[in-house]
């Protein structure tokens, strides 16, 4: 269902990706592939294993709705480095298997990666039906239209009882953008500040629901 | 003879050398390494500098002593004292400083040449020994002196310590390491772990003179109407004033930072006359507020200094004439500690005031003073095998000089921390620091140290530049940075005190009124507040130091009537009585535990006298067990002294239920089901990260675009691990260090066995007893949090969902 009625078609997933009904296209943000091996390259311990789980899983969701269009708000990968051989091989096997259109929004961290298989379009900004436009950063969403947007990894505090909290990865509503939840494994997460007027969604055993505003304030 | 070179030193100050002194400088110049403890201002310096000074005056020009000490703040004043005898003795001889506050060009100097003395901070040895030429430098040093050991036993810069120490005595086997300790428990455990393999044939050699102590306590006027409970303690502050208007120079000591601001503001408010001699000293200010109260105190220019525990360390204020501790001194050896910041000269008399913030801990000055008269000290108990310091000094080591691995490990389990070391440990350190991992599970692509010729090395320039900056063992949480418009620092406060002001709001730091004016990327800026306001006194997190074993032991025997009578006793009997009437009075030879009803229904308090980090355990565990049997939701607190459960209903239980509970059966399967281990150890996780090399140090100042790509936050490497490398070491480690730093988990196996062995009383009161309303009345409580995620939070919604449908109807948890 979607939380927005001038765009019945928009629907949260609680795998933390928005699917557009009317045309099955899946907007995920924030994957962030490659960082481990970015990490490692720099002299850091950090195992491998994420890139080929967040693939796989993306892969399943892709199928599982039956998407005809995969588009990633920015940040699909985290730093040159990190693009490993084995890294694009996974990638143009995914590719391969998806059989979609793949569009990459481009994002900050995806500015300086170079050589990507030809496969995964890369644009700046993106326009969907209902007038819904994509872009990495919502600091460049306008107020005309609804904007998806990712960059900042929400992640919601909850307090509960004393002195202990939950902490959720989280849809963002504030004003007319909706900020995805980080999709990789291997990301961060921001704490939300909430202003009136925010709605906030998280997932809950499947399901997406919305937070009474009387638990985040 | 060596010694006789002493002679005119000690002439020329019309001084007689202590025997302590002279045993110090005969078994030096034996050969022998060793421990000297002694209270502070008792020529502890002397005793060990002079041995080696005497024995090195026609010496080879080269670095003859290293001084080790904890604190960089003290390097200053150690300099000071050394040179005293060197300018008398030596004046040809150098004696310098290197800490992380030296400036660069004297430490440019100094590593084109040491002088004779040098005074250092372990995270500095270990800096120094990535250095290749660093073994040529010192290889005339005869001595390694290690101040203030007690201070860094028990602690990873302890551990770190005792590995820069086993590469020194690889280099240099006549070596000898002299530390100096104050008094403790289990100082034979403490010289071995100051000098490992070392140890046979190693002196330990007392000071203690049995310095005169005066441990008084501060009688409150009216005891009917003094708090059973609280912390702060102003309630006596007019009565304080009056003791330090007596006094010249007073140090008066708090337990927290925060207390030092409220008392601070509060002698402010009742002596404004004392404006410009009163200043205040905690660990969050910044060095150059920190420096105004050190030198005020050094010229006895001030009335009285509000401090913490940064100032319980060894410089020498001379003209502080009188101690005041408020609040519980959760210690005996603290509270010596403490006491011995005045009368600091040898000969002269230590005295300590102790100010009670509540009725109880009037009984805890006079427990004090009885152990501190028998001797009953507490022990520090040294870490074994941090495995993130052993992988962090490996890389250091390489860095210096290749290392040939089973030359290395020989070295290493030479120090006590790591005298067992297993072969998987080991390997597992080495597949660390060169390829990621244990040998099976290689990170592609990963290297660090490199295997050549079969010795271990690292040469990549970044990485060499990225493992200095990140040695040194104290992680500290990142804090908020308090300026003022002109650029001016004032210290350092905690993000999430400082986010919770709005701007315009004031608040109160570092002894001053301000107002805030912005926070943004980690810098407030404030101004002076234009008129009084009362504004929030800024609080920083970190858990209360729980009560040591022995104090709480000694405090049981006082209750229970042991030792003379003591004003501290006479005047809180009116209290004890009542709780005598109503209950009976705790011991810890039997377990007290009183039931009793109130509006939010039914409470249990537990009294085992185990200090509050065990009592959150203990009151974690049974909660979790009864709940487990119950299904209501129950309600924690602990203080020193016991722990309170609270449900709705269900606590009426017998003795036999509440052994069953209090048993030691499953001990540790319980702990770590109930207590969100996985939690916790994530928030440990981070120092180990830290030390261990898993999270980038960036240089003060500079945060690079590359930089940025490597950050990450301890808690998400926690779970990439745990899920795709759960054997780690360091993952295994960080559930151990959790289990021992929350809970005390070796403590608190030791109270349940005591528990389980000592008859229980079992008393219904229809009242809340003296003992039992602090616990009763605790803030700081805490909710046991029952289920995963989702479950909490399907709870919150359905308690919302109650709640409005019947709004007039209020919660009944308070």
């Amino acid at each position: 269902m979607s939380p927005l009625p001038s765009h019945p078609s928009l629907s949260l997933l609680a795998d933390g990706v928005v699917f557009l009904t009317s045309t099955a296209t899946l907007i995920v943000a924030d994957v962030h592939l490659g960082k481990s091996a970015a990490f490692r390259a720099n002299g850091l311990p950090i195992p491998e294993g994420d890139n080929a789980r967040d693939l796989a899983r993306l892969l399943e969701i892709t199928r599982k709705h039956q998407a005809t269009h995969l588009v990633i708000a920015g940040d699909f990968f985290h730093a040159p480095s990190g693009i490993t051989p084995e890294l694009v091989e996974a990638l143009e096997d995914f590719l391969r298997e998806i059989a979609i259109t793949v569009t990459l929004v481009i994002g900050n961290h995806d500015l300086r990666i170079r050589n990507l298989p030809t496969s995964l379009n890369r644009v700046h900004h993106l326009v969907l039906e209902e007038n819904i436009h994509i872009t990495h950063d919502p600091a460049n969403a306008t107020s005309a239209h609804l904007h998806l947007a990712g960059h900042w990894h929400p992640v919601v505090k909850i307090p509960d009882g004393k002195r202990t909290s939950l902490r959720m990865p989280c849809f963002l509503l504030r004003e007319n953008t909706l900020v995805l939840p980080a999709f990789g494994s291997f990301t961060g997460g921001a704490i939300v500040n909430p202003i009136p007027n925010d709605r906030i969604f998280v997932a809950l055993r499947q399901q997406v629901i919305e937070l009474p505003p009387t638990l985040i304030s | 003879m060596p010694v006789a070179a002493l002679d005119p030193f000690f002439h020329s100050r019309g001084w007689q050398p202590f025997d302590f002194q002279k045993q110090t400088w005969q078994a030096f110049l034996a050969g022998k390494s060793g421990l000297l403890h002694a209270p502070t201002g008792q020529g502890k310096t002397l005793a060990v500098y002079l041995g080696p000074l005497a024995e090195s005056l026609d010496g080879p020009p080269g670095c003859q002593v290293l001084w080790l000490t904890p604190l960089r703040a003290l390097a200053a004043d150690t300099l000071r004292a050394l040179r005293e005898p060197l300018t008398a003795l030596a004046p040809h001889l150098e004696a310098e400083a290197r800490t992380g506050d030296t400036p660069a060009s004297l430490r440019a100097r100094l590593r084109k040449k040491l002088p004779h003395t040098l005074v250092t901070t372990p995270e500095s040895l270990s800096l120094m020994l990535t250095h290749p030429d660093f073994q040529e430098k010192i290889s005339d040093l005869r001595c390694v002196i290690v101040d203030e050991w007690h201070e860094l036993l028990g602690s990873k810069r302890g551990v770190q310590t005792e590995l820069c120490l086993a590469r020194l005595r690889t280099w240099l086997p006549k070596l000898r390491i002299w530390g100096l300790s104050a008094t403790l428990g289990n100082l034979t455990e403490a010289r071995q772990s100051l000098l490992g393999n070392a140890f046979a044939n190693s002196a330990e050699i007392s000071a203690d003179m049995h310095k005169p102590l005066i441990i008084e306590t501060l009688i409150p006027k009216e005891i009917e109407r003094f708090p059973w409970s609280g912390h702060l303690g102003t309630r006596l502050a007019n009565q304080v004033a009056d003791e330090i208007e007596r006094a010249k120079v007073t140090l008066l000591f708090t337990n927290t930072r925060s207390q030092t601001e409220i008392w601070f503001q509060e002698l402010c408010t009742i002596r404004p006359k004392w404006k410009n001699q009163l200043a205040m000293h905690h660990g969050s200010l910044d060095r150059a507020e920190r420096d105004l109260a050190e030198n005020g105190l050094r010229d006895g220019s001030l009335k009285c200094v509000v401090a913490t525990s940064s100032l319980d360390l060894g410089v020498d204020f001379s003209p502080v004439d009188q101690v005041i501790q408020i609040g519980s001194p959760k210690g005996i050896a603290r509270l010596l500690q403490r006491a011995g910041r005045s009368g600091h000269q040898p000969g002269s008399v230590s005295r300590i005031l102790g100010v009670p913030t509540h009725a109880l801990e009037l009984v805890e000055f006079a427990a004090a003073r009885d152990a501190a008269t028998n001797r009953k000290i507490e022990c520090r108990t040294p870490l074994k095998k941090p495995i993130d310091l052993l992988a962090q000094h490996l890389i250091t080591c390489a860095i210096g000089q290749p290392f040939d691995p089973d030359e290395m490990r020989r070295e290493i389990e030479s120090s006590q921390a790591f005298y067992n070391l297993t072969d998987h440990e080991w390997h597992w350190a080495l597949g660390f620091i060169s390829n990621g991992g244990s040998a099976l599970a290689a990170y592609p692509r990963y290297h660090k140290a490199r295997l050549e010729n079969g010795r271990y090395t690292v040469d990549d320039k970044r990485l060499i530049s990225q493992h200095r900056l990140s040695i040194g063992t104290i992680s500290s949480d990142p804090s908020v940075s308090i300026k003022f418009t002109n650029g001016h620092t004032l210290g350092t406060v905690d993000e999430s005190f400082i986010s919770k002001i709005k701007p315009g709001s004031s608040l109160i730091f570092a002894g001053k009124q301000l107002t805030l004016i912005r926070f943004h990327q980690r810098i407030a800026t404030v101004k002076p507040a234009t008129r009084a306001l009362k504004g929030q006194v800024a609080i920083w997190g970190g858990s209360k130091m729980p009560l040591s074993s022995e104090l709480a032991h000694a405090m049981a025997l006082q209750l229970q009537g042991h030792g003379k009578p003591t004003p501290e006793m006479t005047a809180v009997a009116p209290i004890l009585a009542i709780q005598k009437k109503w209950s009976r009075l705790p011991a810890d030879d039997s377990l007290l535990i009183e039931h009793t009803h109130s509006r939010e229904g039914e409470h249990l308090f537990f009294y085992p006298f185990a200090g509050r980090l065990v009592h959150e355990g203990l009151a974690t565990l049974v909660a979790f067990r009864i709940s487990r049997e119950l299904g209501e939701s129950i309600h924690t607190t602990q203080n020193d002294y016991g722990f309170s459960l609270t449900a709705k209903r269900g606590l009426h239980l017998d003795e036999t239920i509440l052994r069953r509970h209090l048993s030691s059966v499953d001990l540790l399967d319980d702990l770590i089901a109930c207590i969100n281990t996985a939690e916790l150890s994530r928030r440990q996780f981070r120092e180990i990260a830290r030390v261990s090399g898993l999270i980038l140090q960036s240089p003060p100042g500079q945060k690079n675009r590359s930089q940025r790509e490597l950050q990450s936050s301890a808690s998400l490497l926690f779970e990439v691990l745990t899920r795709y490398d759960p054997d780690n070491l360091l993952l295994i480690q960080s559930r151990r260090e959790i289990l021992e730093k929350q809970l005390e988990l070796t403590r608190l196996t030791a109270v349940i066995e005591r528990l389980e062995s000592i008859p229980m009383h079992l008393i219904e009161t229809k009242n809340l007893t003296p003992m039992a309303f602090p616990l009763w009345a605790e803030r700081l409580s805490a909710t046991l949090p029952a289920g995963d995620a989702a479950s909490r939070l399907e709870a919150m919604l359905h308690t919302l969902n109650v709640a409005a449908n019947s709004t007039h109807q209020s919660s009944a948890i308070p």
